[in-house]
């Protein structure tokens, strides 16, 4: 370091920097505000609209609005058998996918149960086959007269049919078995996270096995077991798909596949739709207001943020019953529905005993033939890729801001990012649609609307997935670097972007998967000339063969997996560094 | 280093750093003259690692002063602030900050990398580094295949690579177990001398401060305590905390009944009528005053010194067997009174013992 050196020169270079610094300073908060602007703009402008409609009682077809009133939510209780079977079907299936998650859970982690490693990768299998292929699924099995089961049913002399998957049980039972996997996965992270310690203390002090579970054991994971009660609620209050496909032939209708109906029915009940989205949303967002305040605060003892090797219990024999368990539930959520897509799509016509002629692959053939199936798989793939990409830019941007700046306003940018969770898919895109027909640039229609809508509902799912990673990596890293001389650009080049690659790389895949497989939003906001793919399979069902359908299905199902194998090629070694720098 | 170059001084004047309300540290003066080591000794959340964040630039401060060899690095009031990576310093951090993407060699090479260095030269300076830390069959070795102690001596070796003429160090023995902690300590020190580079170190040890340091800084509640070298510090705390923070010391209080301000003498006399004679090192003499004697200072035996002052009859209490040392804790007219002896203890509880402290070894705290 030269400490010689001409005073006067030595002033003015400072007082250069010292001009640099408050140039940059100025720059940070135009950034700051830009950025703030933007996502407020995705997140708040469609909601805007939604919000107007729900309180519209004006002239109908008439923008803006020439009156205003809360006329719309009285009309809901004109609806009372869309509440009634809403609250029928979210209640019966959070019980049954906390059923499902609960006793996996406690079996996986709690138990000396076989093959735990490869049980516990299966348990995710169901989330990655999604709802949606689960009730074409299980449609295709339990439909009342041209079931697969109910088929055989009859074949074995039974009259009828033994079961029925357009019953509002049914629906939450297809809806159950695939949230079952996330309520797994949430339970399980809680009875990981207690200390064994906790209950070896109550068998020290002479408590037998059951009082111990009873008087520790339940107690402590009891919030983080309604944590999970509240978010698997919240989330199949907001479901759309599996009773679109089972519910809406028998005019079946919930909440969502109710705003569905009106706002794609002609004349179009705009206001109504509205006020029902706006319903659904408030009650959600209360939700996830209540599951963000129980887990941020009372799972006091059990999360220390150690991992920790819980208890297992011996249940000698038992533990294959156990197995037995798991397995079955693998079975129903994933092998069995996609085995049963494979079985239809290679069908001339869907039976039950299908003769060697009734074998085809035309289904396959027909489904790359159609223009229109073309398009759309070939516009999922690509706007999914161009989502993930530009997707993986803003939320890193965002998460970094968010935990590593000190710049003013990064609260009210967390909560703006976060916001698009606590609104169902289809109301969003309600209100996008409902805003974007207003707006003086012509994009509804387009893949633009589309992109746009993406990139906002999953905003959340990209900043807590780059978050977690930013998290462990440990601030010093990167401010060894700085005092080594290396430049905020060298930095980031050389250590920075190195040690996120691992969660970049997962938040792509993530929001490439959901992109390419979602519907709610889509299925409003797309047009005749940017058709995808997950609203073209349910446009098939409903007017196409179902043989059709499942291969459709499949080529989806075929190109998430591709993605998936893609990227688990990729060296998973960054990841474990990451992890072991805290 | 290899080459001749002028080893700056640090110089800290003022320093304030304040979060929003909290004041982590308020007006802080110190110097590290050229050469030398000097610790920042205090408690968590003291403010001393946001000192030396400060001095690093990894920290603005709230107003102050900060000079490196004479040249100010930040400047509250004329608003200079140059950027951590322009200092031209080198740290080693308390989490070692090792780059788990990168070999050891890499790590080490990065701060010459940054400064362009490349092929026989690099390789040649990575490897003195490595050697210098006894590193050097590493090298090749991914950084996160290391264990606690070899990680430490990576980040040691990145930080002396590029021969910075400032070494900050935050804590950096802390997480290492006590053996390898005593071990490392001297090879640190050792390591220091031999660059003669001057050096900020930051440490809660006692022992480490000691041991390493050729000044201590001892800070509290973002305030400077007490400056000085290793021996003041022990034996002449200046306040409470200090004896207190500083090994074990005894503390008692009474009126000031004689003091001698040519010869430095002041006796006290406690409430309950027990007299003690010390020395007040030029320190300014009250009505009252406080003496404190460090525990390793009393002695303690069964027959009586040959002294005429500072000797008490004394019922010992109970000792502790502590390995190293036993702690006997005696009763002294009102107070109880620790002493630390090397040997067993030469009493046993119950007994009457004679306790006597040489005068010079009780030493007046500032009030």
């Amino acid at each position: 370091m030269a400490s010689t050196g001409d005073a006067g020169a030595l002033d003015t270079a400072e007082q250069d920097r010292a001009r640099t610094r408050g140039r940059i300073r100025v720059f940070e908060a135009v950034a700051m505000v830009t950025i703030v602007a933007v996502v407020a703009g995705l997140v708040l402008y469609p909601i805007y609209f939604l919000l107007q409609a729900a309180f519209d009682v004006g002239l109908p077809d008439t923008r803006p609005p020439t009156a205003y009133g809360v006329q719309n939510f009285a009309k809901l209780f004109d609806y009372p058998q869309v509440i009634w079977n809403t609250l029928v079907v979210t209640f019966s299936s959070t019980l049954m996918a906390l059923v499902f998650g609960f006793v996996t859970a406690w079996i996986l982690t709690r138990t000396n149960v076989p093959f735990k490693r490869t049980l516990d990768q299966l348990m995710t299998v169901p989330y990655y086959v999604t709802p949606l292929l689960g009730a074409l699924a299980w449609s295709f099995l339990g439909a009342p007269e041209s079931g697969l089961i109910n088929q055989y049913w009859r074949w074995l002399g039974g009259s009828e049919a033994i079961v029925d998957i357009t019953s509002p049980m049914g629906i939450a039972w297809v809806m159950a078995l695939f949230e079952g996997s996330v309520a797994y996965v949430m339970i399980s992270a809680v009875m990981q996270s207690m200390d064994p310690a906790l209950e070896e203390a109550s068998q020290v002090m002479g408590a037998g096995r059951w009082r111990t579970m009873w008087r520790v054991t339940l107690p402590l994971v009891a919030p983080g077991v309604l944590g999970a009660a509240i978010f698997v609620f919240a989330e199949m209050l907001g479901s759309f798909s599996v009773a679109l496909v089972l519910g809406t032939p028998a005019r079946f209708y919930v909440i969502t596949t109710a705003i569905y109906h009106f706002v794609s029915q002609y004349p179009p009940r705009i206001p109504l739709a509205a006020a029902m989205g706006v319903s659904l949303f408030v009650v959600m967002f209360a939700m996830l207001w209540l599951y963000r305040r129980l887990t941020s605060r009372t799972s006091y003892v059990t999360v220390s943020g150690k991992a920790f090797r819980p208890r297992v219990m011996d249940m000698g024999r038992l533990r294959w019953v156990l197995f037995g368990i798991v397995a079955f539930y693998v079975f129903l959520s994933a092998i069995l529905p996609i085995t049963t897509l494979v079985f239809t799509s290679v069908q001339k016509l869907a039976v039950a005993f299908p003769a060697a002629s009734n074998f085809t692959l035309d289904n396959f053939r027909q489904a790359f033939a159609i223009n229109a199936v073309r398009t759309a798989m070939l516009n999922s793939v690509v706007l999914g890729m161009v989502t993930a990409t530009l997707g993986v830019a803003i939320t890193g941007l965002l998460a970094w801001i968010i935990l590593r700046s000190r710049l003013p306003g990064r609260g009210v940018l967390e909560y703006l990012a976060m916001f698009p969770q606590a609104v169902p898919r289809l109301v969003f895109a309600f209100g996008m649609m409902w805003a974007w027909i207003v707006f003086p640039i012509p994009l509804y229609g387009t893949f633009w609307v589309l992109l746009i809508a993406y990139l906002t509902v999953f905003m959340p799912l990209g900043v807590r997935t780059i978050s977690g990673v930013v998290l462990q990596l440990d601030k010093s890293l990167d401010e060894c670097g700085q005092v080594c001389g290396a430049s905020w650009a060298y930095r980031l080049r050389t250590i920075t972007a190195p040690l996120l690659r691992p969660g970049l790389l997962a938040a792509w895949l993530l929001i490439f998967v959901a992109s390419v497989r979602e519907l709610g939003a889509s299925i409003l906001l797309m047009g005749p000339d940017s058709k995808v793919m997950t609203p073209a399979i349910v446009e098939a069902w409903f007017s196409s063969s179902s043989e059709l359908t499942a291969a459709m299905a499949l080529i989806q199902t075929v190109v998430i997996t591709v993605a998936i194998l893609i990227f688990s090629l990729f060296p998973q070694r960054l990841a474990v560094h990451g992890a072991s720098a805290q | 280093m290899t080459e001749a170059q002028t080893v700056p001084a640090i110089d800290v004047e003022n320093l304030s750093i304040r979060y929003g309300n909290v004041t982590a540290v308020e007006s802080v003066t110190f110097a590290v003259p050229a050469g030398q080591q000097l610790t920042l000794l205090g408690p968590s959340g003291c403010g001393k690692t946001s000192t030396l964040r400060a001095v690093a630039g990894l920290e603005t401060p709230t107003s102050g002063i900060i000079r490196v060899g004479g040249r100010p690095i930040y400047d509250g009031k004329r608003g200079t602030n140059i950027p951590a990576e322009q200092r031209g310093m080198s740290m080693v951090f308390q989490s070692y900050a090792i780059w788990p993407h990168m070999t050891v060699f890499e790590n080490v090479a990065y701060g010459l990398r940054v400064r362009k260095e490349s092929g026989a030269p690099l390789k040649e300076k990575v490897h003195h580094a490595l050697e210098m830390v006894k590193m050097e069959r590493y090298a090749e070795r991914n950084a996160s295949a290391l264990s606690g102690g070899q990680q430490q001596r990576v980040a040691l070796a990145r930080a002396i690579a590029f021969s910075p003429s400032v070494l900050l160090f935050d804590e950096p023995l802390s997480n290492l177990d006590a053996k390898l902690r005593a071990e490392m300590r001297i090879e640190l020190r050792e390591l220091q001398r031999r660059l003669g580079v001057t050096s900020l170190y930051v440490t809660h040890d006692l022992e480490e401060a000691l041991a390493m340091s050729d000044q201590i800084v001892v800070m509290r509640a973002g305030n400077v305590e007490q400056c000085g070298t290793p021996s003041e510090i022990y034996n002449y705390p200046r306040t409470a905390f200090v004896a207190d923070f500083v090994g074990s010391a005894n503390l008692i209080t009474g009126d000031v009944v004689e003091s001698d301000a040519a010869a430095g003498t002041v006796v006290i006399r406690t409430p309950d009528g027990m007299v003690i004679h010390g020395t007040t090192r030029g320190r300014p003499v009250g009505a009252t005053g406080t003496l404190s004697v460090r525990t390793v200072h009393l002695t303690l035996g069964s027959e009586q010194p040959a002294s005429d002052v500072n000797v008490w009859s004394v019922t010992v209490l109970r000792s502790v067997f502590l390995g190293d040392i036993s702690q006997v804790h005696v009763r002294w007219s009102d107070q109880d009174l620790i002493v630390r002896e090397i040997a067993r203890p030469s009493v046993t509880p119950g007994q009457t013992a004679y306790l006597h402290a040489s005068p010079s070894q009780c030493t007046l705290l500032e009030a």
